[in-house]
């Protein structure tokens, strides 16, 4: 045993033990002899027919409890194949580096025993030389139990009234004097059509539900409503934020016994519509009363009236810092701004929006009891502001449904009333909601296909719409005597500074990015920071309310979890650095920050005065190795460091004639990669796999040194387009492809290098694509020429499939 | 049918790609100044494009009833350049098509006139269309129209509006101000009302000071035409095409009626309207809203009131289509109708307009009179009548 002066390679000083797996005879295309008298060369080799059987996984139970903490590097099927055979073992400590010459060798080759066994022999050779760091640890930060949750609608509260029941301490901030949101102050909401206001019940009370000032789990002891509170800032990290919570006085005390005479004498009308400046609102009986800081003049005739000197202001804002585990944000959505709605009249007195007539649908119910019509002829606007680049590009989601309930309950009320609905299209996609539109139908609304570009006004001041009606290809001309835009929304005002103050990102439209639209729709890009709710896009009461309890037992896991289980952080070296922020703009979960640079660390010779340093919080940076790809100064060292991916670059390549060489991540395209692997779909040898933890960990540089090493074709292999696991690591790997395509050109080298996107689905036409990839990169025509008929016969027609996807050339 | 040239169908492809965003909710139709007399309009003409269906689309008239406003374009939901597609569908046509409609005749016309002249002559033009068989709508208009088109070549005649401005130069006080004016090609072409230009505005006391020997101003819905004037240049014209397609040119250019009327507000000319009340109307060129409020204004400053319905009544099309007057549209014969019922005539500070407008009028046999800006408006002057100057009512 030669060549195990690498320092990196052993560990305690024991050399590296190679667990060389026969896979009872089912690689026959490797000589396991040489395999063994190679890896010999360099290392304990320890072989095995069947290392799975209980044979085998007795010895390797030895040799865990040998307790010397020697590597094993196995040499066999791929690492996910062997997770599952050694599971147990798994659980007891047994940590294993894989060199998979099964599914990434064996299998996918053919009977030339002599390259084959040349691969597998690089294979095992660049796993024992060029380790990675340890694989994976627990990171173990502390996690409060506590959780403030940011907004008092109805996703809010009921989130806290669930986080609170199950065991933690819960600090909801609302900064409305009253909770229920939005929802408690519509009349009705679909598909449900009764009113917004309430909560799920516990155990402890009777019935299914009951409104907000009727339910217990409002009073759980462990649930802290703070009103009128704003959160000013947050600091901490994952698990232990410290939340800094700015609270204004409600003016009105304790002492206040509801008699109302504070109102009839307060001169201010308010904010909330109907109020005067002094109020009270009934759906949230908690606070029976308070006053409106942003209109009030403080004339102090209340104070005079009061009866029982209830009125107290001279109080002031106080500020409090809470600590918590978690940050829930359910702050809503919004109707869009006057201003986006100027285009269709809204300012005039006979322009409302459909939460306006939502709210003046209680008068208009007096009037019909009065057998009084209000309006002869309204007209409903869809997609007011919505579905508009000009605008809100995007769809409102709520609009229809909005709009339909207003319409058949108009209709109901008067029958006399005629009610045309202009719209784009309908969008009546939800369990029943088709039923509210064939009842529309149904009630007398006239449905008409096509938008105004304007809302116009006769010298009478009557609304005139001019529009195409789509369907009948003719122009027309309404006049109706109120038009109702079906506005569309908007994020809730202060959500851009709170997102700030969070340090999460927002999507293009201005709500709260979630990490995942399918497997993470209530997290958000910080981790310990959710969302729920509209925050995230406008959504329909139900889907607020389900969203609300996912959103409770997600918050649970995560503080009640041992923490994460994450390979180690990458660090940055203080003697390279010259902190520009190339890192911290790159980091997709925010874990970068450049400081100040202390004295008393190294510095670049080109860094003369302080300057600024990089620092990567352990806590929050999930390994992706972006950032180390990125840095234009090599200053950043993740686990897979670069002399180990240029060492197994090296080796992998060594002596192989004109090879194709894949990076491709361990996530997505490992999957695919490992399934065909399974599946025995056969590509040539010489194509050469390096895997990595996400495909943004690549570089320029990779590439070009893999074409210095003479591949003569390179593909970086990532997970399905735009769905990365670490969110911008696809993005990353397209710049650096840019650039080593750039590269590679001032360098006179015409090399193909592309990028691909793969999932597990691609498992069975991978192969096809590395062999079509092969056969253009080393220009094999009688290798294209077999492809296509091979397809041909696959598809049982003329050859026109697109081959593996987006592979773009179509066989011919 | 035959099968379409392989360059034909790349331009589709090519106009396809930019409609693909295309919604079809109608509102390019809904704010046509045209839409109401189209089949289906810009939008239909979208889908016809997405659709592939070339044949049908080079078919449609509507292609050629597009004055090149650009509406369309402004209230596209999806930033589509609806009216830069019409127009590139138009240069299809006449390269490809074969359709055989006055608009697209007008245009060829008037467009090989202009590679050779400087200017559009009425006659000729009214002699060429004929020629092809496009016998005027309205004979009465087209015969009067040519009557003051053919007058203009006798010598006294010619002279009319340069006698007028030299008149205005001489009796001009010390406080008139002297502007560059554009008086593009219809105006000319009636030598007494050019005349009258001139006089109107020296009631103003403001001097016009046209540029001699500026060609057509490159009419939008063509618009190839080298421009007289100089990039940023601030000219002051008499009608809302000249207007369009000079600012397309990067001219800097006002109606002549707004500095009349902001100079009467300014220094408190006391202005004469030749009716208690009028309709307004002010064409689809125009940016439609300051155009009705600088009628508006007028009306204000001479004590007439203003009779408005709705915004786009006053701005639909007046029925000239390009050139030539087809009939009295939808939008112009419901604009007439509600300034008979009001009893009261229209002001359009258009001079086609004008004409196209008494036209639909006598088709429609309606008798509302349609002025021309200064034929309404005048600066009233202390001389109780007599005075030449004053238009007769």
């Amino acid at each position: 045993m030669s060549g195990l002066g690498d320092a990196g390679t052993a560990r305690n000083g024991v050399p590296p033990a190679v667990i060389l797996c026969e896979c009872a005879g089912t690689m026959k295309n490797i000589d396991f002899d040489r395999l063994e008298a190679a890896a010999g060369e360099y290392t304990e080799v320890l072989r095995g027919r069947h290392w799975c059987s209980r044979e085998g996984k007795a010895r390797l139970l030895e040799l865990m409890e040998a307790g010397d903490g020697r590597r094993l590097v196995f040499a066999g099927c791929s690492a996910d194949f062997a997770a599952r055979r050694f599971q147990k073992l798994r659980a007891r400590g047994l940590h294993l580096e894989i060199a998979d010459i099964r599914e990434g060798c064996s299998w996918v080759h053919g009977d030339d025993v002599a390259t084959v066994t040349d691969k597998a022999i690089a294979l095992v050779e660049a796993a024992v030389r060029y380790p990675a760091a340890v694989a994976d640890e627990l990171a173990h930060g502390h996690r409060r139990s506590e959780v403030l949750v940011i907004g008092g609608g109805v996703a809010g509260t009921q989130a806290a009234a669930e986080i609170a029941q199950m065991g933690h301490r819960v600090e909801l901030v609302e900064r409305r004097p009253f909770l229920g949101g939005r929802a408690a102050r519509i009349g009705s909401v679909f598909p449900t059509n009764d009113c917004g206001q309430c909560l799920p019940t516990s155990d402890q009370q009777a019935g299914v539900r009951k409104c907000f000032h009727r339910n217990q789990v409002i009073d759980h002891p462990e649930l802290h409503i703070w009103r009128r509170t704003t959160v000013e800032a947050v600091k901490g990290r994952p698990g232990d934020f410290e939340v800094a919570l700015r609270r204004l006085p409600n003016i009105v005390t304790e002492a206040c016994v509801d008699c109302g005479a504070c109102e009839t004498v307060c001169p201010v009308e308010g904010s909330e519509p109907g109020k005067r400046a002094i109020f009270t609102e009934y759906y949230d009986g908690r606070v029976v009363r308070t006053v409106d800081l942003e209109t009030c003049t403080f004339c102090g005739a209340c104070v005079e009236e009061c009866p029982v000197d209830a009125l107290d202001f001279g109080q002031s804002p106080v500020r409090e810092t809470v600590r918590v585990g978690a940050i829930l944000t359910a702050v809503g959505c919004e109707p869009a701004p006057p201003d986006l709605l100027a285009y269709l009249g809204y300012g005039h007195d006979r322009v409302m929006t459909q939460v306006e007539l939502a709210e003046l649908m209680d008068e208009w119910e007096d009037e019909a009891a009065l057998g009084l019509l209000p309006a002869r002829h309204v007209v409903m606007v869809q997609c007011a502001g919505s579905r508009d680049r000009k605008r809100l590009p995007y769809c409102s989601r709520l609009c229809c449904m909005i709009a339909l309930k207003h319409a058949i309950r108009l209709r109901q009320l008067f029958p006399q009333m005629k009610v045309t609905l202009c719209y784009l299209e309908m969008r009546t996609a939800g369990v029943g909601y088709e039923n509210w539109f064939l009842a529309a139908r149904r009630a007398g609304v006239e449905f008409l296909r096509g938008t105004p570009p304007e809302v116009q006004f006769d010298a009478e001041g009557r609304p005139v719409i001019e529009l195409e009606d789509v369907t009948a290809a003719r122009t027309m001309v309404l006049r109706p005597d109120v038009v109702v835009l079906s506005a569309g929304l908007v994020p809730a005002a202060g959500t851009r500074e709170l997102a700030e103050t969070l340090g999460i990102a927002l999507d293009e439209d201005g709500f709260v990015e979630i990490l995942d639209r399918k497997h993470r729709a209530t997290e958000t890009s910080g981790e310990g920071v959710f969302v729920c709710g509209s925050a995230a896009g406008p959504k329909a009461l139900i889907e607020v309310t389900t969203e609300a309890s996912a959103v409770a037992s997600e918050i649970h896991n995560f503080l009640s979890s041992a923490g994460r289980r994450r390979t180690p952080a990458s660090t940055v070296d203080a003697a390279a650095c010259v902190g520009c922020d190339t890192c911290m703009t790159a980091c997709p979960f925010g874990a970068i920050t450049l400081v100040g640079r202390p004295h008393d660390v190294p510095r670049p010779a080109e860094v003369k005065d302080a300057g600024k340093l990089a620092v990567i919080d352990g806590q929050v940076c999930r390994a992706c190795g972006i950032c180390a790809a990125v840095c234009p100064e090599l200053a950043i060292t993740h686990n897979l460091s670069d002399e180990a991916l240029f060492g197994r670059l090296a080796t992998l390549m060594k002596g192989v004639e004109r090879p194709v060489v894949g990076f491709y991540c361990t996530e997505c395209a490992g999957a695919a990669l490992t399934l065909s692997g399974q599946h025995r779909d056969r590509y040539p040898e010489s194509v050469r796999l390096v895997e990595l933890p996400c495909i943004g960990r690549v570089s320029a540089l990779h590439v070009v040194e893999a074409v210095r090493l003479g591949a003569v074709g390179v593909f970086l292999a990532g997970c399905a387009d735009g769905r990365c696991h670490y969110r911008s690591g696809d993005a990353s790997a397209a710049e650096q492809r840019r650039l080593a395509g750039e590269l590679l050109a001032d360098a006179g080298l015409d090399v193909p290098v592309e990028q691909w996107h793969l999932c597990a689905v691609d498992r069975t036409s991978v192969a096809r694509r590395l062999r079509l990839f092969h056969a253009r990169a080393t220009g094999d025509t009688a290798e294209l020429a077999a492809l296509e008929r091979e397809l041909a016969a696959l598809t049982g027609s003329e050859p026109t499939a697109c081959v593996g996807g987006e592979g773009r050339a179509r066989v011919r | 049918m035959p099968a379409c040239a392989d360059t034909l169908v790349a331009e589709f492809e090519q106009l396809a790609e930019e409609c693909r965003m295309c919604y079809q909710c109608g509102q390019c139709t809904s704010s046509c100044p045209n839409g109401r007399d189209l089949s289906g309009g810009p939008r239909r003409l979208v889908r016809l494009v997405l659709a592939g269906e070339i044949e049908a689309v080079l078919a449609s008239d509507d292609l050629w009833r597009c004055t090149g406003c650009g509406a369309c374009t402004d209230a596209c939901r999806m930033d589509i350049d609806v009216a830069g597609v019409l127009t590139r569908l138009r240069s299809l046509e006449r390269a490809n098509g074969a359709l055989r409609c006055p608009e697209r005749s007008a245009a060829q016309v008037a467009a090989r006139r202009l590679d050779r002249h400087p200017r559009i002559d009425n006659l000729v033009f009214g002699a060429t269309m004929a020629a092809r068989g496009h016998v005027p709508r309205d004979l009465a208009g087209a015969a009067e129209a040519g009557f003051k088109a053919a007058t203009q070549v006798l010598p006294r005649r010619r002279g009319a509006a340069a006698a007028a401005a030299r008149r205005a130069a001489d009796t001009a006080g010390p406080e008139a101000v002297t502007l560059p004016f554009y008086a593009g090609c219809s105006l000319p072409q009636d030598g007494a009302l050019h005349a009258l230009v001139h006089e109107v505005a020296a009631g103003f006391g403001v001097l016009l000071d046209e540029a001699p020997g500026a060609g057509c101003c490159g009419h939008p819905s063509r618009g190839t035409v080298p421009s007289y004037f100089r990039p940023a240049e601030l000219v002051f014209t008499a009608c809302p095409a000249c207007d369009a397609s000079l600012e397309k040119a990067g001219v800097a250019t006002t109606p002549v009626w707004d500095a009349l009327t902001g100079r009467a507000r300014r220094r408190g000319l006391a202005v004469r309207a030749a009716a208690p009340a009028f309709v307004p109307y002010v064409g689809c060129l125009v940016e439609r809203d300051a155009a009705l409020a600088s009628l508006a204004a007028a009306a204000e400053l001479a004590g007439a009131q203003i009779r408005l319905d709705f915004p786009t009544l006053h701005s639909a099309c007046c029925g000239a289509l390009g050139g030539m007057y087809r009939g009295a549209t939808r939008g112009s014969a419901r604009l007439l109708r509600f300034a008979a019922g009001q009893g009261a005539p229209v002001v359009t500070p258009c001079v086609l307009c004008r004409d196209n407008l008494r036209s639909a009028a006598r088709q429609l046999k309606l008798r509302v009179p349609v002025y021309f800006w200064p034929e309404f408006f005048t600066a009233h002057c202390d001389a109780s009548g007599g005075c030449d100057r004053c238009p007769t009512t």
